[in-house]
């Protein structure tokens, strides 16, 4: 375990290396994904965002550097370690990549089915419990994903994601291509839930509202690095770095800031 | 999972979890100690389910649960005991937590609140039943296929003669694309399958034949049904396989990324630029094509003549034209461009019918060979009793 700052280190990244071909997205890449906070990692497109996080869980082979994962260095794994820390975190793919062939509630079984050795009727309730925790209907649960909508299609991916109640999700866009009352449900449910179960949430998003109203952190990655972490707040107060500027001083960005709009009605 | 504790604990090692139900004045406690997550809860279901709903001697009997001794609890945890717990309730025990943090509250309450919400279940269907609905629906299926081929069919035809009046609205380029891809690029494969099907058939006769003295007749019989049904099957079937697909699928890739909806919406019509240079292309390649697969064949017979009856190739040619009359030729031509409108149609249908998803653009792509495949064989039966009919 590593502990900085009085904060427990889920996930700890040094020295990131990637390219694809001749492109070099990140030089050298430092993150810490700290127990219990809400990180949403923001960048400009093409500046490896999505990446990163498949890197982290093991999807690509960095070139260089390392990431440890729950204290453990992720290439010194061996098999059975790297399937338990599997089973400690849950992902959201962008629309959910549910199971096509399987119905909702099967979706959700799945890492049950997979990983544990629990009685059908219990499974059947504990997947009933986690629709019902991310606010689908139960009659969405013998669906098939074909059948449902963009922003439900999220929801059971979430549902997957939590089905063995990880430490950790990764979101990725969450809230990309819902409509925004969607989106601020969506916002809500991921801070109820990090509440409710103790979550710790890293998330790829470009959603400034989201940003606001649910994340802790922010980590910016600019210059095929992570050029600042902080609060929303002290993003936007003192940026620092020119696309930082952009993106939390500009136009969309004051519209969604909670401080702007104190402002306004005070 | 929730952690009592938020401070590091240095150990990972969790204890064991357990329970121990006693009672202590008028309260039945339900102890519970250790890490009641997920991974432990197949034991504990259990042990739970083993456990008998202790009976109020009289109402002010209380239940508790002590969840004090819990280390770590998840969804599935907190299930377990709220499941405990509303058994107690209904048994006649008013049943409260105790020793819960704020952060367990929370979750049992959640958990209770969610579990609240009726669980609907799937409609089984018995296997008569299911298997009499799957027949009811392909039978009807049947019949909305043939609808929606006639109906495409003459789409096709209006358009075709909206074509000759109107000659610009041809699309050259797009129609030499598909000349290459359906006909000069299947070339080779269907030179290869034909020259062994007609090698094949040759060995095969001769040493049927051999029972009657027969063998030179073999001749008769490969040079006959090659140019008759060999040649125009084996490459109508070919090239359902590899051209039909290949309309459905890029017609059908087209239409889930809503690209024919944009063509509508700028005045094009789909008719026009993807189905018409397709069909006019097979329309074209497939007699060639057909051409190509008769000599093959013939071809091949040749060569297993010449290993197994020892027919020199000259000698063999020289056979094949005292048997061959140009009739023969002409019965199996006659069926290509038929068979190349069936494909044509039933490939671009097929495409135009996907929807938004990449599984029915896969089964679209299935059924449109497996279609194009069954009428290819359907019309070669029509022709053979029709031309058995005029005498031919």
């Amino acid at each position: 375990m590593i502990v900085e700052d009085g904060r427990e280190v889920l996930i700890r990244v040094r020295g990131l290396a990637k390219s694809f071909g001749s492109h070099q997205i990140w030089e050298s890449l430092d993150l810490d994904v700290y127990r219990g906070e809400i990180l949403a990692i923001v960048g400009g497109s093409g500046q490896g965002k999505s990446v990163l996080m498949r890197v982290i869980t093991g999807l690509v082979q960095p070139d260089d550097g390392i990431v440890t994962l729950f204290g453990d260095e992720s290439h010194t794994l061996t098999a059975e370690a790297r399937l338990a820390i599997e089973k400690r975190w849950g992902i959201l793919f962008q629309d959910g990549a549910l199971f096509s062939s399987l119905t909702v509630l099967q979706n959700v079984q799945v890492p049950m089915r997979e990983h544990l050795d629990l009685p059908q009727s219990m499974m059947d309730d504990l997947a009933f419990l986690k629709l019902s925790m991310v606010g689908l209907p139960p009659e969405a649960a013998h669906k098939f994903p074909s059948e449902l909508s963009g922003g439900m299609r999220k929801r059971a991916g979430l549902a997957r994601a939590l089905a063995l109640d990880p430490e950790i999700v990764f979101l990725d866009e969450p809230t990309a291509g819902l409509d925004p009352i969607g989106a601020t449900e969506f916002d809500h449910l991921i801070r109820k839930l990090q509440q409710t179960l103790g979550l710790t949430v890293y998330m790829v998003t470009h959603d400034l509202d989201t940003i606001f109203t649910v994340c802790d952190r922010v980590a910016v990655l600019a210059d095929k690095k992570i050029v600042r972490t902080g609060s929303p707040a002290e993003l936007q107060s003192k940026p620092d770095h020119p696309w930082i500027e952009e993106y939390f001083c500009g136009e969309r960005a004051r519209a969604a800031s909670p401080a702007e709009e104190r402002r306004v009605v005070g | 999972m929730l952690k009592r504790d938020n401070q590091f604990v240095l150990q990972t090692e969790t204890e064991a979890p357990g329970f121990r139900v006693e009672l202590r004045g008028t309260t039945f406690r339900l102890v519970a100690t250790g890490a009641w997550t997920i991974t432990e809860a197949t034991v504990l279901d259990q042990e739970l389910q083993r456990l008998k709903v202790p009976i109020p001697p009289s109402p002010d009997f209380t239940g508790e649960m002590d969840i004090s001794g819990i280390a770590e609890i998840d969804t599935a945890g907190a299930w377990l005991l709220q499941r405990t717990a509303g058994a107690w309730q209904r048994g006649g025990l008013k049943t409260r937590y105790a020793g819960a943090t704020d952060s367990f509250r929370i979750l049992i309450e959640e958990v209770h609140r969610r579990g609240q919400a009726e669980k609907p279940d799937i409609d089984t269907v018995t296997p008569f039943k299911h298997f009499l609905e799957t027949t009811k629906t392909s039978m009807a299926g049947i019949w909305r296929d043939a609808l929606a081929l006639t109906s495409f069919l003459g789409e096709v035809s209006a358009a075709s003669v909206r074509l000759v009046r109107e000659p610009w609205r041809f699309r050259p380029i797009s129609f030499i694309h598909h000349l290459d891809h359906a006909g000069l690029r299947a070339l080779p494969i269907i030179f290869l399958i034909c020259f062994l099907i007609g090698a094949v058939v040759m060995q095969q006769g001769v040493v049927q034949l051999a029972y009657f003295g027969a063998e030179p007749m073999a001749v008769n019989m490969v040079a006959i049904l090659s140019l008759r049904e060999v040649g125009i099957l084996l490459t109508s079937i070919m090239v359902a396989g590899r051209s039909g697909s290949a309309f459905t699928a890029e017609i059908g890739s087209m239409k889930m990324r809503e690209e024919i909806d944009a063509m509508r919406t700028l005045g094009i019509d789909p008719m026009d630029t993807l189905v018409l240079p397709r069909v006019a292309a097979l329309v074209v390649a497939l007699p060639l094509l057909t051409f190509m697969g008769d000599i093959a064949a013939l071809a091949g017979g040749g060569a297993m003549a010449w290993v197994m009856l020892g027919l020199d190739p000259p000698i063999y040619i020289e056979k094949l034209q005292e048997i061959i009359s140009f009739r023969h030729f002409m019965v199996g031509m006659i069926k290509a461009p038929f068979a190349a409108v069936v494909i044509a149609l039933v490939g671009c249908l097929e495409g135009l019918r996907v929807e938004g998803s990449a599984e029915s653009l896969g089964s679209h792509v299935t059924s449109a060979v497996v279609k194009a495949i069954f009428l290819v064989i359907c019309i070669d039966g029509i022709f053979a009793m029709f031309l058995a009919g005029i005498g031919q």
